[in-house]
């Protein structure tokens, strides 16, 4: 047998398997011209910025091209004398080149924010430097101001060198790079973001767990009376989810606040003194409670629209065959809504991990998230490589989360209606 | 009717684009003092110019101003800044350098416009606006007996339990703190800042701040935006809280039970920049020029009790009057400049901030994260 003989044609004498690839090959192309849009959409909402995160968070081109004779000079200082007077010179140079084409405002704040106190030195020094005489930099730049004397200016000016550097990160877990290239801890009194990592963490894990204690029974409920009073309830739950944020946030405040409602309450029934107030807002509680409750729909929906496919002549045939209704609950309601379970929980938790805005306006100090940091240093010290690294690292954390879950539960498993 | 409406829709059309077009966008602070601003000189200067003037409010930092800058759609003129951030802000080459007495006009008196403002500018790009003050104040109806008097009350949690009011960044705390500490601040001579710089200065403050945080007959809530402090006091979520003079003069003068203490008060001065490469710069600098003459800033003070920067503008108040919107009120024993406010206070060093904002920042964040 040979494979001519095999070979069908079609009408117009191509091979039909030919002719089916063509046929095929179209049917794809239009189902990725219809794709596309979502694709690009996706890439340059999504993909191309979370790119541009990475790269602006060990990006430090800027000062490198900026000093190209002084990083050059100091490659063979070792970093404990002050450098030579090459280095001096070089810096000087290089300095002036920058004053020149009226850039050095962006040197001074690069500098200033790698060591505090370089600001008002270089000014100085860009003051002073018109009157400097040849030869000797050293000397004179040195009694420009005491700063200049301290090496570890000088070291903050060498650590800036590479053009890319993962200085952010480290900072990010409380750690520096030292003049030996050794990863080392913070001290003491300046740890705080691994505080608020666990602190993220664990706020976003308690809110999941509060939230499905207290949506599971609403969705139960929800699906399984009458329509006419679940269709009220839901509106309950609806309402709410369409207000606002802020607005939810706000009557939060008011409830929690030492001289707020529930604290009047509290008063007026005798649970508590009236000098003797407990404090609900500006701490954790107040992080929780706002959070959980602005979070509870999330929650709520997923465990609804999957209870509701749940027959209930599955519990009826349970309990008939002998259990009790907590066994037939257990044995087989409860594995059924376990799709939503997931569906609900991760929602909440990857929306509490991000959370900014709650937490910053009820959670006080002790209520603030790795968030609120991101946002610090956004707007007040403009650190954007900073915020980028932490907000990468908190991408991946949720990532992560995915993948464990996808790996415990099966991401297929997961039902939102 | 088809044709009308179509024609109209253009006309709209038309009309929008050209008003944005004109209209310079000022940012400032917001409440009581963007209110005061624009009454004071806004309005009048857009009437007398020509050009609309909008004002947006913000919650003060480059961050907005950079984000606009680095995506190429600058929205805003006209910014009105801490002194730091026109120092930053001038590094970065996000403002306009000023060549100020050409840029700003004499003052009604005659005098060049660089004398007749008070202080010298802290960079090429500021012009000073007003001259603020950040005082504490308490509840009168419900502090008790014993009234507070000095910055050591402040602290002091024996004699005044209960929570405090606290600037939510280190800037001017930390001159509160050391002083309640002992440092004699005098009438503004710099020793504050010489302690924080010496070797564990910056400490000492912190802890005395976090001392206050977690005693339990004290506690902190922290407040940014300046609208917070006097509702805080009046909420009686605090028993004092420090804030901006203006802030809590404007509450007392709508009948908030708040009384103002002047001792050991931090003055400072707040400024405007114009934006390099905004959308209408040319109107922007002709509209900072009129807003920051002689009667636009005794304007603003009308409604506010901030002082202008110039001393001609100081003049014009006190001819007339009394200056306050009520007709009733003598505006420059309000000031934070007057000689009753200012037995002991500090000025606040623009460029010890801009030099160190970043690390006390950092400390401070700590502290503030590690607070029980």
């Amino acid at each position: 047998m040979n494979t001519e003989t095999k070979q069908i044609l079609t009408s117009d004498g191509i091979p039909l398997e030919q002719s089916l690839k063509k046929a095929e090959r179209i049917n794809k192309i239009k189902a990725f011209l219809l794709v596309a849009p979502l694709l690009l959409f996706l890439l340059i909402t999504y993909i191309f910025p979370i790119g541009e995160m990475f790269s602006r968070s060990i990006d430090d081109k800027m000062i490198t091209n900026m000093l190209p004779k002084t990083f050059k000079a100091m490659e063979s200082w070792d970093g404990q004398e002050l450098p030579s007077e090459e280095v001096f010179e070089s810096f000087l140079i290089d300095y002036q080149v920058l004053i020149d084409a009226k850039i050095q405002g962006k040197l001074t704040q690069r500098l200033n924010k790698e060591k505090n106190g370089f600001n008002s030195i270089l000014k100085k020094l860009k003051r002073k430097m018109k009157k400097f005489e040849d030869g000797n930099y050293k000397e004179q730049v040195l009694s420009v101001h005491k700063r200049f004397k301290d090496v570890a200016y000088w070291r903050a000016i060498k650590r800036t060198a590479p053009p890319y550097s993962v200085a952010k990160y480290l900072k990010a877990v409380d750690m520096f790079e030292d003049e030996n290239g050794n990863y080392v801890q913070v001290e003491e009194k300046r740890r705080i973001y691994k505080k608020l990592w666990i602190r993220t963490f664990e706020v976003a894990f308690f809110v999941t767990i509060f939230c499905f204690l207290m949506g599971y029974p609403i969705a139960h409920l929800l699906a399984t009376i009458p329509m006419k009073y679940s269709n009220l309830l839901m509106i309950c739950v609806l309402l709410p989810f369409w207000t606002s944020l802020l607005v939810r946030t706000a009557s939060w405040m008011i409830l929690l606040q030492q001289q707020g409602l529930v604290n009047d309450f509290f008063v007026l029934i005798g649970l508590v003194a009236d000098n003797n107030r407990p404090e609900m807002m500006y701490n954790k509680v107040g992080t929780y409670v706002a959070m959980s409750q602005i979070l509870l729909p999330f929650m709520v929906l997923p465990l609804y629209s999957v209870m509701k496919t749940v027959s209930p002549s599955l519990m009826r045939a349970g309990k008939s065959l002998g259990g009790t209704p907590f066994v037939s609950f257990w044995k087989i309601y409860f594995p059924l809504t376990v799709s939503g379970i997931g569906a609900g929980s991760l929602l909440v938790f990857i929306l509490a991990v991000g959370y900014y805005i709650t937490p910053e306006l009820v959670g006080g100090a002790s209520g603030k998230l790795i968030s609120n940091q991101i946002a610090y240093h956004m707007k007040q010290t403009l650190d954007w490589s900073f915020a980028s690294a932490m907000g990468l690292m908190l991408l991946c954390g949720v990532m992560a989360i995915y993948w464990v879950y996808n790996k415990l539960v099966g991401i297929d498993n997961i039902k939102l209606g | 009717m088809k044709k009308l409406s179509k024609l109209l829709l253009a006309l709209s059309f038309v009309l929008s684009i050209t008003s944005s077009a004109f209209a310079v966008t000022v940012v400032s602070w917001g409440g009581a003092y963007t209110n005061s601003q624009k009454l004071g000189y806004g309005d009048p200067t857009a009437k007398k110019l020509g050009i609309p003037v909008n004002w947006v409010d913000y919650s003060g930092g480059l961050s907005e101003i950079t984000a606009q800058k680095e995506a190429g759609a600058i929205t805003w003129d006209i910014i009105d800044v801490y002194a730091m951030d026109t120092i930053n802000g001038c590094d970065e080459g996000l403002f306009v350098e000023f060549d100020f007495d050409k840029d700003f006009g004499p003052g009604s008196d005659g005098v060049k416009a660089s004398d007749d403002f008070f202080a010298p500018m802290p960079s090429a790009c500021a012009v000073g606006n007003i001259l603020y003050s950040w005082t504490y104040a308490y509840n009168h109806d419900t502090i008790g007996k014993k009234k507070p008097t000095s910055i050591k009350d402040f602290f002091n949690t024996k004699k005044f339990p209960g929570k405090r009011g606290i600037y939510g960044s280190a800037m001017t705390n930390l001159e509160m703190a050391l002083q309640a500490e002992g440092v004699n601040v005098g009438k503004g001579n710099g020793l504050v800042y010489r302690k924080l710089e010496a070797e564990g200065g910056v400490t000492r403050a912190m802890d005395k701040i976090k001392a206050l945080c977690e005693d339990p007959d004290g506690g902190c809530v922290f407040w940014s935006g300046g609208a917070k402090p006097p509702e805080l006091l009046v909420s009686g979520e605090v028993v004092m809280t420090t804030g901006w003079n203006g802030r809590f003069f404007n509450a007392i003068m709508d009948g908030a039970p708040l009384t103002q203490v002047w001792d050991g008060q931090g003055l400072d001065y707040q400024y405007m920049v114009v934006v390099e490469g905004g959308p209408n710069q040319a109107d922007a600098m002709k509209v900072i020029k009129e807003m920051m003459s002689t009667d636009g800033l005794a304007g603003s003070a009308k409604h506010i009790a901030y002082a202008p920067f110039r001393k001609s503008s100081l003049a014009v108040i006190a001819k007339g009057e009394p200056w306050y919107k009520d007709g009733k009120t003598n505006m420059l024993p309000e000031m934070p400049s007057s000689k009753k406010n200012t037995k002991k206070y500090f000025l606040v060093d623009a460029q010890y901030w801009a030099d160190n904002k970043t690390e006390i920042g950092e400390q401070w964040e700590a502290m503030k994260a590690a607070l029980k």
